[in-house]
């Protein structure tokens, strides 16, 4: 059996002479192997995960810190969504109720307008005139709103409205509508009679 | 010595041990119970004091769904209303900070602010104090006032009272007021379904409300990822009727007109879509504000006439048996009869026209356009009783219809073996039977689609959150008659609308229009008649391609006690029909058929 390990051959102390083994003290020391000397714990180790766990710590603290804040941040959205939401549900409500029938036909007959059963048709193929054509009477002018609608109580017709509030309010807020109305009236004021600057141009039909 | 001791010295470091064994025990024993009583015996109650210290529980609405009209007009929704409370037993003056630093508001300042907003005086709100109480010293909630709006409770919490607080209320609105007001219906002010649609489809429209618990810290913010959802809310479905609410407005005030013109006790009009069955308008009067239901004092007012009062049809019913004669083949439009004014037929009945004429020479038509009791006894007897009266349940007469609207009638169609010698014949005209407008309204629907009858749809459907219909109506249309006997009944109608006395009253120009005029007496209840007529008309337009059906009703409308009462209404609600509908006027001329020989 061969190998190729190095062997070291033992002194045999017995067979030195001249040396008493038990008169000079015996200088022991454990050596440790590179390997183990390797291993064995440095001090910058203990430092880095001292260091980590500090980091961690403190990462751990601003976020909580983080979370809190946003928690106040989150709590204050929070409540002004519900405050915006009641708002965009409170004008919806009002958007709503002034669309219904019985508001249109009081504001259109408060600005002069009258409803016309009584339809007359033209035939394109032969020019004939199908019905009897005359002035439109109004078959709900005069007479009160017969439908009762008790969300309407208090809402103002148009006409009844102070002048330019609810145009104001919807030109982006501008108070400068007095000044901006003209300008949006003149292209159509042409042909308008100028009685009535601030109005709709009512027609006088009969 | 040596051993000795050193065996004392063994034996006590044992009892050392041994005793702090029995001390280490002792103690584990002891925590050991108390984990036990805390983790296992007391858990319950121990967390939900914990919990209850720090967490809120809150109730998650979960919102009604709405009813809406064909295009999604909303006819019925809810809206947030919120109920101010206070808490009688803290309701006593109180610091508020201003800009200029605390001032000391004092309880009859509070109550006055607070009723300034509410339109209640402040010695309202202190007797809403002192009466709770006096039923309890310590109370701690009473409500104020129900039912604000976002305006009023902003301006109550700006006051920041402390011992007042706001609860949630979710309410019904009808933006529409009282637009179909009979047919949607009304909840009570605790959100119970009580009427009409909103009690007939109360499954679909009905939402579950949720729970939701959330921690908060001492300061009052919620603490995050602390909110559980004990429970889901749930929407509810929104009912999508078939009914076009500017129709409805439209056709109610032209109703209402005319009744408080003529005096009527009530009164009702029917838009039915001819090719699908569809309602487009039930307009009653008096109609009910779904808002303001105590407006509208007498109950039966409350709700649709239309569907839930029968009456004796008279002689729009006509038309009925006139097609049922010419389905069966027994007559022609232009077959021939003598119309007396009195006929005593074989039997022993007894029929007379409402007025007094010498014998007529009468076609079916002309016994149309005179309309007259003994000339269709003439025809009616042409076919059994039995035959008629299956056309009659063919046509939907004595069953409900498809509508599912709560409470609806049947209206009375004995069997004809139960038909008596006088009924026998009064069921040729609309008598000795009932019908509610929505039935008289299906007779025609049927007679202007070719014979075929539809199903009555007032509901077209319940739509969910995620955009799905169900519940959707069946629209298989049943044969009643052939399409030559429909077509043929509607050609005599036609003759009828122009030649009849109230010619001139109903005329559409531009159009060809079907229509039949009925006065029939109202029952007293008791077996007998009241003085009153039940007046109607029914029709169809435009006669040549027919797309609606408009049936006007007016009950005892005693200034004008004739069918030129509901003449105006149908004519002035077939226009409009036709107009917004954009339906084609007519273009060739009706067919002549003669009324006499």
């Amino acid at each position: 059996m061969s190998d190729n390990l190095a062997r070291v051959l033992r002194p045999t102390w017995e067979s030195t002479p001249g040396h008493a083994p038990a008169e000079e003290p015996r200088h022991i020391e454990i050596v440790s192997p590179r390997s183990q000397r390797r291993a064995r714990p440095k001090i910058a180790y203990a430092l880095s995960a001292v260091t980590g766990v500090a980091v961690i710590v403190i990462a751990q603290l601003l976020l909580s810190v983080g979370i809190s804040q946003s928690a106040y941040e989150v709590s204050r959205l929070q409540a002004s969504q519900v405050e915006l939401g009641r708002t965009a549900e409170s004008v919806t409500e009002d958007l709503v109720r002034v669309s219904s029938p019985q508001s249109l036909a009081a504001n259109a007959e408060a600005l002069g307008m009258v409803s016309s059963s009584n339809p007359v048709y033209l035939r394109l193929s032969d020019g004939a005139v199908l019905g009897a054509p005359a002035s439109a009477i109004g078959s709900q002018a005069g007479s009160a709103s017969l439908v009762p609608n008790a969300l309407l109580a208090g809402v103002p017709l148009v006409t009844e409205l102070p002048q330019n509030t609810g145009q104001g309010a919807s030109l982006g807020g501008s108070v400068a509508s007095p000044a901006a109305e003209p300008v949006v009236a003149a292209s159509v004021s042409a042909t308008v009679p100028a009685e009535a600057p601030n109005a709709l141009p009512t027609p006088t039909t009969r | 010595m040596a051993s000795n001791s050193r065996s004392s010295s063994t034996r006590s470091s044992r009892r050392r041990s041994a005793a702090t064994i029995v001390m280490l025990l002792l103690f584990v024993t002891v925590f050991v119970v108390r984990l036990v009583d805390i983790q296992v015996v007391r858990a319950d109650t121990l967390s939900a004091d914990s919990l209850g210290n720090r967490s809120v529980e809150q109730p998650v609405f979960g919102s009604r769904g709405d009813i809406v009209d064909s295009n999604g007009v909303v006819l019925a929704g809810t809206v947030m209303r919120y109920n101010i409370t206070l808490s009688p037993r803290n309701a006593k003056e109180f610091e508020r900070t201003t800009d200029t630093g605390d001032v000391t508001v004092t309880l009859a300042q509070a109550v006055a602010e607070v009723g300034a907003l509410t339109g209640q005086s402040g010695d309202e709100i202190l007797k809403v104090i002192s009466d709770a109480l006096a039923a309890d010293k310590d109370s701690d909630y009473a409500v104020v006032v129900r039912a604000v709006d976002v305006s009023v409770f902003r301006a109550i919490d700006a006051l920041d009272i402390p011992w007042m607080y706001a609860e949630k209320n979710p309410s019904r609105v009808y933006p529409d007021g009282a637009v179909a007001g009979n047919l949607v219906g009304f909840v009570s002010s605790g959100g119970e379904a009580q009427a009409g649609i909103e009690l007939g489809q109360d499954a679909c429209l009905a939402s579950t409300n949720g729970t939701e618990t959330y921690e908060k810290g001492a300061d009052g913010v919620r603490l995050p990822q602390s909110t559980v959802t004990t429970r889901t809310a749930r929407d509810g479905g929104d009912v999508v009727t078939t009914i076009d609410s500017d129709l409805n407005w439209f056709v109610q005030q032209a109703l209402a007109k005319q009744a408080i013109a003529t005096g009527a006790a009530w009164g009702n009009v029917v838009v039915q879509e001819v090719k699908t069955g569809k309602l487009v308008a039930v307009a009653d009067y008096p109609s009910v504000d779904p808002n303001n239901v105590n407006g509208t004092p007498n109950p039966d007012d409350r709700g649709s006439r239309a569907f839930t009062a029968s009456f004796e049809p008279g002689s729009t019913f006509k038309a009925l048996t006139t097609a049922s004669v010419l389905d069966a083949g027994a007559a022609t439009p232009l077959s021939r009869i003598v119309a007396p004014y009195r006929y005593l037929p074989p039997n022993g009945a007894n029929v007379n026209d409402s007025s007094s004429h010498p014998d007529l020479n009468l076609t079916l038509t002309g016994v149309m356009i005179e309309s007259s009791n003994t000339g269709m006894s003439k025809f009616g007897e042409l076919i059994s009783d039995q035959q008629r009266y299956d056309y009659m349940t063919k046509f939907g007469v004595g069953s409900t219809t498809e509508s599912g609207f709560l409470a609806e009638d049947s209206g009375i169609l004995h069997p004809w073996e139960d038909w008596d010698n006088q009924t026998k014949y009064a069921t040729m005209f609309g008598q000795g039977l009932t019908t509610t407008a929505i039935q008289v309204s299906s007779v025609y629907q049927t007679l202007a689609n070719n014979g075929v009858r539809m199903p009555v749809q007032l509901v077209a459907g319940c739509r969910h959150a995620d955009g799905t219909m169900t519940e959707v109506p069946e629209a298989v249309g049943t044969p009643v008659v052939s399409a030559t006997a429909a077509r043929d009944t509607a050609d005599i109608l036609e003759m009828v609308y122009q030649k009849a006395w109230l010619a001139k009253t109903w005329e559409i120009p531009g159009y060809r229009v079907a229509a039949k005029t009925g006065t029939a007496q109202m029952p007293d209840g008791q077996g007998g008649y009241t003085k009153g007529y039940l007046v109607s008309v029914s029709g169809f337009a435009p006669a040549d391609d027919p797309q609606y059906v408009v049936s006007v009703s007016l009950a005892d409308p005693v200034k004008l006690n004739s069918s030129a009462a509901p003449a105006p209404v149908f004519q002035e609600v077939m226009s409009q029909v036709l107009k917004k509908y954009r339906a084609v006027p007519s273009g060739a001329t009706a067919p002549a058929l003669p009324g006499t020989w």
